[in-house]
């Protein structure tokens, strides 16, 4: 993996962008591995840990949309960053506070933890790295924009 | 003057003139400074007869020559009002939105904004809440999709769960259809029976919730309870003074809910929505929820939807919004940004009207071309075309590839971020290298997601003949230079710090004097030879004098 381009990527969404008098607004990351390349995610992720603070969340078959967003918000609420690993179709409820995450950097439920209307922004030191495969993402993913999620993309040729 | 045809103006028509004026108001460069227009009002409250100061905000589309303008209450200060003002880029098309908004808004009329991904339809929303309740204020957002369910929409029964072990195997159990239907079953047969009141009801639910529950081996005891999705939350929601949020769903005053991407809705999301259907293309007063045994949830005075989707175009499967759906609503159909507007829009991110510039110069930046509007408008008109061009190329559609990636404007707005810091040095001069700095961002921020090798070739290779290609040549200055040559010496000029201009001025100072002390000096020789020559020929003494006079005065100089 080139790790130039890998701390490139991390810079970039390190950068903050400051609108006047508002909160400041950052991207989400996105790394998609092609299909030749044969590098284990688990690698990856090993690799942006020593670069940040980051937590792993493996959205697969075993975890509920409810599941990965209660574990999104642990990390956010630990001031970490977010490696979310994407390995089914994103369900509408992750898939809501991911456009919120992208729109408005923050979280957004109805009825969660006590409150009618919960609202996280995320802290300014977290961020949140989304990775899939390029097939998956191609094949899979039945959103339509899911690459307008995302600023920075990196990859993994 | 003829005195019939003196017509005297109302307190009120005044009054219209001066709000149009400030909405038409445009600053030395032509460009638009009004759009919105703040206004307080004193009112006397007919019950205690004191005095109030009420806020409101008056919109209205500078662009049109005759604009129809609407007033709204806001809850925003002043000083909110202006600076929300400056974070929005005054294009036609963003003022044609909020236009529509604050219109709909106020008949309480349900509005469909379709248009193209980099109309700014999510971040108009957002402006426009804030110019309702004051910065920050988000607005309620449903996203649609091909796997939203009714229950987020409207309502549903959960269970409250306390362990993890316990959560993952309910879990399990809500997300198999066979329970979903199920529960939707419990509800329907128990709206029907008519003679049991809404309590009744509701008690009867949970009974066979729990009898549910007990037959796929979970515990019987579990309490259930009735959430409510996004629209009755939107329909009773109350906004405290101190920010925070309840619910109240008789007595809510309502807030603004947002349904995104409404073309990606499943048909029975569509007919959730119909709910929302009121009298004479209003919205609803009330709904009904079958589901919490027939209770109804009543809209308050500010409860307001807004949908919004791409063009059909820009989804594979070309997702119409029903038509149903678009009977009932205000439906504003909007095209791509015009050539105008994206220069405008880039202009304004390039010149770094729309963020905040920052205060010291940070590290990776050798030129603070933010500082620099010149420089800023030459990369917009470079970033706009070619902006233009790739999104045309992307609407042809990627060889290979089922997503597709509309661009928006912040694509424009990453690549001015990035170039305050993530810049390039010119090894030879020392200086700024702008071309390759702008190059590389673009391929980082726009050209880096295509997985269309062949595509991406081709942008690179359109890109480097607008920057330095002959087809790319603009005049400047008088000389047609490829924008290469035009960002350099812009570049140079700029580098140039305060104490090189400071030694440059010094030295074309010293330079001035040097040349007029040599004039003087060639002055002075020519009149000595005149007058040397004078001396010999027969001219009155007075004139030798006054030419003898002229000489002491050029040497005093």
């Amino acid at each position: 993996m080139d790790k130039d381009k890998l701390n490139t990527f991390i810079h970039l969404l390190q950068k903050v962008f400051i609108q006047k008098q508002q909160q400041p607004i950052f991207d989400l990351g996105l790394i998609v591995k092609e299909s030749k390349n044969q590098i284990e995610v688990k690698k990856v992720f090993e690799e942006i840990k020593k670069i940040v603070d980051i937590e792993r969340i493996v959205y697969d078959e075993t975890m509920s949309d409810e599941d990965a967003i209660d574990k999104i918000i642990d990390a956010f609420q630990k001031n970490k960053w977010v490696f979310l690993e994407i390995k089914k179709d994103i369900g509408s409820p992750l898939l809501n506070q991911l456009k919120h995450l992208a729109n408005h950097n923050s979280l957004q439920l109805i009825d969660y933890q006590g409150k009618d209307i919960f609202e996280m922004k995320i802290p300014e030191n977290s961020r949140m790295i989304v990775f899939a495969e390029r097939d998956f993402i191609e094949n899979k993913i039945t959103y339509p924009h899911f690459y307008r999620l995302f600023g920075p993309t990196l990859s993994l040729k | 003057m003829n005195p019939d045809k003196i017509r005297y103006k109302s307190p009120e028509e005044l009054k219209e003139e001066e709000i149009e004026l400030k909405i038409k108001e445009r600053g030395p460069e032509g460009e638009i400074l009004g759009g919105i227009v703040f206004e307080e009002e004193k009112t006397i409250d007919p019950d205690t007869k004191e005095e109030k100061i009420k806020k409101y905000i008056y919109i209205g589309n500078p662009y049109e020559d005759r604009p129809i303008i609407t007033k709204i209450e806001t809850d925003a200060t002043r000083e909110e009002i202006e600076a929300i003002k400056r974070e929005i880029i005054p294009m036609k098309e963003s003022f044609e939105i909020l236009e529509a908004m604050a219109r709909t808004y106020k008949h309480r009329q349900p509005l469909l904004i379709e248009g193209p991904t980099a109309i700014g339809k999510t971040y108009l929303v957002e402006k426009f809440t804030e110019l309702r309740y004051g910065k920050g204020v988000k607005p309620l957002d449903f996203y649609c999709s091909g796997q939203t369910d009714v229950s987020e929409l409207m309502a549903k029964w959960v269970p409250k769960v306390e362990t993890e072990e316990e959560k993952k195997k309910w879990n399990e159990f809500l997300k198999l259809t066979e329970t979903q239907e199920k529960i939707s079953q419990i509800t329907e047969e128990v709206e029907q029976k008519e003679n049991l009141s809404q309590e009744q009801k509701l008690v009867l639910i949970r009974e066979k919730l729990q009898e549910l529950a007990k037959s796929a081996g979970l515990s019987e005891k579990t309490q259930w309870r009735f959430q409510y999705g996004a629209v009755p939350k939107a329909m009773g929601l109350i906004r405290n003074p101190d920010g925070s949020v309840s619910f109240d769903e008789q007595k809510g005053t309502g807030f603004i809910l947002h349904i995104e991407e409404v073309g990606l809705a499943e048909p029975q999301i569509i007919n959730a929505l119909l709910k929302l259907r009121g009298k004479m293309g209003q919205l609803a007063e009330e709904i009904q929820l079958w589901e919490n045994g027939g209770r109804k949830i009543k809209a308050g005075p500010q409860f307001w939807v807004v949908f919004s989707t791409n063009p059909p175009e820009e989804y594979l499967a070309r997702n119409e919004v029903d038509p149903a759906l678009a009977r009932g609503v205000v439906f504003k159909r909007m095209k791509d940004l015009s050539a105008e507007s994206l220069d405008l829009a880039a202009e304004y991110y390039f010149t770094y009207k729309v963020s905040e510039k920052p205060k010291e110069k940070p590290e990776g930046c050798i030129l603070d071309i933010y500082n620099h509007p010149e420089i800023g408008r030459e990369i917009a008109k470079v970033v706009a075309i070619f902006h233009n061009e790739f999104n045309k190329e992307l609407k042809k559609g990627e060889k290979g590839r089922q997503q597709t990636i509309p661009l928006t404007l912040d694509d424009m707005a990453r690549v001015a971020n990035y170039l305050i810091d993530a810049q390039i040095r010119n090894k030879e001069t020392g200086r700024l290298d702008l071309t390759e700095t702008l190059k590389q961002n673009i391929y980082f921020n726009y050209l880096d997601r295509l997985a269309d090798e062949e595509l991406k070739e081709t942008m690179k290779h359109n890109l480097n003949e607008l920057l330095e290609g002959d087809t790319g040549k603009i005049e400047f200055e008088g000389k047609a230079r490829t924008r290469k040559e035009i960002f350099d010496i812009l570049v140079e000029r700029a580098s140039i710090t305060e104490e090189e201009k400071k030694k440059s001025e010094e030295e074309k100072r010293k330079e001035e004097e040097r040349k007029l002390a040599q004039t003087k000096f060639d002055t002075l020789d020519k009149m000595e030879d005149l007058l040397k020559k004078l001396s010999l020929s027969e001219i009155p003494e007075q004139d030798k004098e006054r030419l003898s006079l002229l000489k002491d005065r050029i040497e005093k100089l």
